[in-house]
């Protein structure tokens, strides 16, 4: 799998469609406007050709995020709770002001928990605290599932395994990660049964 | 003649010139503005303002507190806080799926949480003069070299000030304060915007305003 993936920024899209024609897979052409990131190989064309700058390039594998000192941390969780606690008063109290209130104490909940260590869904600690929630006693109702499901499906950049890489035999293009059904190589059109595993 | 600058947004109010789109001549000073005299652009109360001074006043050093103990467990409302965040990171990063399944989380620790009882206004209120008198300034002490955590405190401090002003304005005025005008909540740091039209900035963030949130009711 490529390093990178190309995402689109709806907003500043306006629609000039350079993507589409140079886009190797199809990926940037979809019915919801939002590039199918299976498809997408990386390659950036799609980027460069944008005139409104609508694309990016967003790496698959993200630094580590910033170390925190546990003064920090002490003192911001401090503040989160006491958010918390005013977003559970609001919420119990009539009126627009008290919608108001609720809603701004957990914007400012999660960005001090954010930069307690919490910042990248990626990240150890992000995977520490999922793996947490499985081992300990949950309240009824607990979705399971989802907690296994993002374990499975993130990509953890602390501790992330070696990928596997697959060599095209016809043209030489390099593909990593597994070979999705159906692949086909983006450069030569070959099927994946011409690929040989490095 | 001086001049006062608002500590949430920056706007100056100068008494040279007053305000003269409110009505307020030039030369009106200070201490002749109404006590309910809000700051026209972000709607900080008066108390929010200092005096600009040619010198800056000289901080108190506060001593950082040691943690100690290991942090606290984390409750139901901040794991569904801690939860929404990571929703939004997947979302900043297009990754729908991985965002729904966290807002389900979040979704379901908000109806987990033990709801607040006796709540009042007040409360509220006492809750956020804490905050600005004790664990701001602990948690500002604890950052001093981390600036990432500074830039959330800058954040919601300002918020908190704002929240004060709101709720103390509350106290007097009651509904009639919010009866036929708008209230927004910018969705990035959470400032509080009563009045018609949000600013064309956020104050304290510095968003365009169409990252605010216009607030309806809530049916009881």
């Amino acid at each position: 799998m490529a390093k990178t993936y190309a995402v689109r920024n709806i907003r500043l899209c306006t629609k000039d469609c350079l993507c589409l024609y140079v886009c190797p897979t199809g990926a940037s052409d979809t019915e919801n406007s939002i590039i199918d990131v299976h498809k997408c190989i990386g390659c950036g064309a799609c980027a460069n050709a944008c005139p409104s700058g609508a694309i990016s390039m967003v790496p698959r594998e993200l630094p580590p995020q910033q170390p925190k000192t546990d003064a920090v941390v002490s003192a911001l969780r401090e503040l989160t709770r006491s958010k918390t606690s005013q977003e559970s008063i609001a919420a119990a109290l009539p009126g627009k002001l008290a919608v108001a209130i609720e809603k701004s104490n957990r914007i400012m909940a999660e960005d001090l928990i954010r930069e307690a260590g919490y910042m990248l869904p990626q990240s150890g600690n992000a995977k520490a605290f999922l793996q947490e929630l499985l081992k300990k006693p949950q309240p009824e109702g607990f979705p399971k599932e989802a907690v296994e499901a993002l374990l499975q499906t993130l990509r953890f950049n602390e501790d992330v395994e070696p990928e596997e890489k697959w060599k095209c035999s016809v043209c030489g293009y390099i593909h990593e990660g597994p070979l999705p059904d159906g692949f086909t190589c983006p450069r030569c059109m070959q099927p994946a049964s011409v690929f040989v595993k490095l | 003649m001086r001049r006062f600058i608002c500590s949430i947004c920056g706007y100056i109010y100068d008494e040279a010139k007053g305000v003269s789109e409110a009505g307020i001549a030039p030369g009106t000073k200070w201490e002749e503005l109404p006590e309910n005299w809000t700051c026209p652009l972000c709607g900080a109360a008066k108390s929010e303002f200092v005096e600009e001074k040619a010198t800056a006043p000289e901080k108190k050093a506060q001593p950082v507190k040691q943690a100690t103990e290991e942090h606290k467990e984390l409750n139901a409302l901040e794991v569904s806080a801690l939860c929404s965040n990571l929703a939004k990171g997947c979302e900043k990063q297009y990754q729908a799926t991985e965002a729904a399944l966290f807002t389900q989380l979040a979704d379901f620790y908000k109806a987990a949480s033990a709801p607040a009882t006796d709540a009042d206004h007040s409360e509220l209120l006492s809750l956020v003069e804490q905050d600005l008198d004790e664990r701001f300034p602990a948690a500002n002490a604890a950052s001093v070299e981390d600036r990432g955590a500074r830039r959330a405190l800058v954040w919601s401090e300002k918020v908190t000030r704002i929240l004060k002003s709101l709720l103390t304005r509350y106290e007097k005025e009651g509904e009639a304060m919010i009866e036929n005008t708008g209230v927004y909540v910018c969705t990035i740091c959470g400032f509080i915007y009563v009045g018609d039209t949000p600013p064309a900035l956020c104050p304290v963030c510095k968003v365009p305003s169409w990252k605010f949130e216009k607030i309806e009711g809530r049916a009881m």
